[in-house]
């Protein structure tokens, strides 16, 4: 008897152990790499210079942390900054920014939203995305198109990084 | 009478051209004398190969490092977090890069200048203390300003190497001579 409760216990405790590092993957993913954000940072800059602008940029994680900032040669003093709240938009409502800015227009039920700290109604900001997950996002500010030529840019940076996830995903 | 006329109307006329002259000349000199300053600023591409260097000299020793480059005004210019740092490294590496720039030193030099004993060359107490108040200011070392011409384009600072802040400042210091070659 007190040898199978011996047992039982030893793999109960195995069980536990097997179980352990899978349930610890989940937080693994939670940060965007210094690499991940610098392929985002290089196809910001080559869609900027396709265009011949010199555009602002942020990098975020999952978390809402900064992992890269770049200021344009000739930023105007407010690029940096709105570039981080676009950012930050788009991984908080996990959502292209200027899609968040369509669905909170006053006198909308959301309207409210943009009362959130940080937030900025702009377009310019756009997640990156592996799958259905959000894993931080990138926020452009300062290209020639204006909201949706910031989005383009954003857009080309975030599909960067999340190549890079899923060459990553791939490979383990 | 016919004459009188005439003269009035080539008087009226040639004070007008005159004075019409005269405020395109004014305009013209005025075009030419202004002169907005030009500051010598750190660029994208030069802040790019400065957090560069110092990310690797800093990987000799396997360090994941966090690097911020500011500009002439000591606004971020460029900051990449290490993989697997905590956010606040972030401001950190920011702030030693601002105080480098500001003071144009390195943070190591303005720690030994601002410290509570510090005395000039001739053994005199110079109390700069009341500096680390100021904002964006840190004293840690780790951070070293970009010279040119004795005038500070920017600076960089690194936090987070495995080596503890002397670490940090030498890997700085290898960011800053990546560009030395531009800053003849």
């Amino acid at each position: 008897m007190s040898h199978m409760s011996l047992m039982l216990k030893a793999a109960a405790a195995a069980a536990v152990l097997m179980i352990a590092p899978q349930a610890a993957q989940a937080q693994s993913s939670s940060s965007i790499t210094s690499e991940q954000a610098m392929a985002a940072l290089r196809a910001v800059q080559a869609y900027a210079k396709n265009e011949g602008s010199d555009p602002s940029l942020a990098v975020i994680d999952r978390d809402g942390n900064t992992v890269a900032l770049l200021r344009g040669n000739n930023a105007a003093p407010h690029n940096l900054g709105l570039a981080q709240r676009k950012a930050f938009t788009a991984n908080q409502f996990k959502m292209k920014s200027i899609e968040w800015r369509d669905k909170t227009k006053p006198g909308t039920p959301q309207a409210a939203e943009r009362d959130t700290p940080n937030a900025i109604p702009l377009g310019g900001g756009v997640p990156i995305m592996v799958g259905n997950e959000v894993i931080g996002a990138v926020g452009v500010s300062g290209t020639k198109g204006g909201q949706e030529g910031d989005t383009a840019g954003a857009q080309a940076g975030a599909d960067a990084a999340a190549a890079l996830v899923r060459r990553l995903q791939a490979q383990n | 009478m016919q004459k009188l006329v005439t003269g009035l109307v080539v008087g009226v006329v040639s004070i007008f051209a005159v004075s019409a002259g005269f405020a395109l000349v004014q305009q013209m000199t005025r075009q030419f004398t202004l002169q907005s300053l030009g500051a010598n600023d750190i660029s994208v591409e030069q802040a790019l190969l400065v957090a560069q260097g110092a990310i690797d000299a800093c990987k000799k020793d396997n360090s994941v490092i966090t690097v911020a480059v500011v500009d002439h005004e000591g606004g971020v210019r460029f900051i990449m977090r290490g993989d697997g740092a905590s956010p606040e490294m972030v401001d950190n590496a920011r702030r030693k890069a601002y105080t480098a720039r500001t003071f144009r030193q390195a943070t190591s030099a303005w720690m030994e200048r601002t410290a509570l004993d510090a005395v000039d060359e001739k053994g005199k107490p110079v109390d700069l203390n009341g500096q680390r108040f100021l904002e964006n200011t840190i004293a840690q070392k780790g951070g070293m300003p970009i010279l040119w011409h004795g005038d500070a384009l920017g600076g960089v600072g690194v936090a987070g190497s495995k080596g503890g802040e002397e670490a940090d400042e030498v890997c700085a210091k290898a960011g800053v001579d990546a560009i030395a070659d531009q800053l003849f």
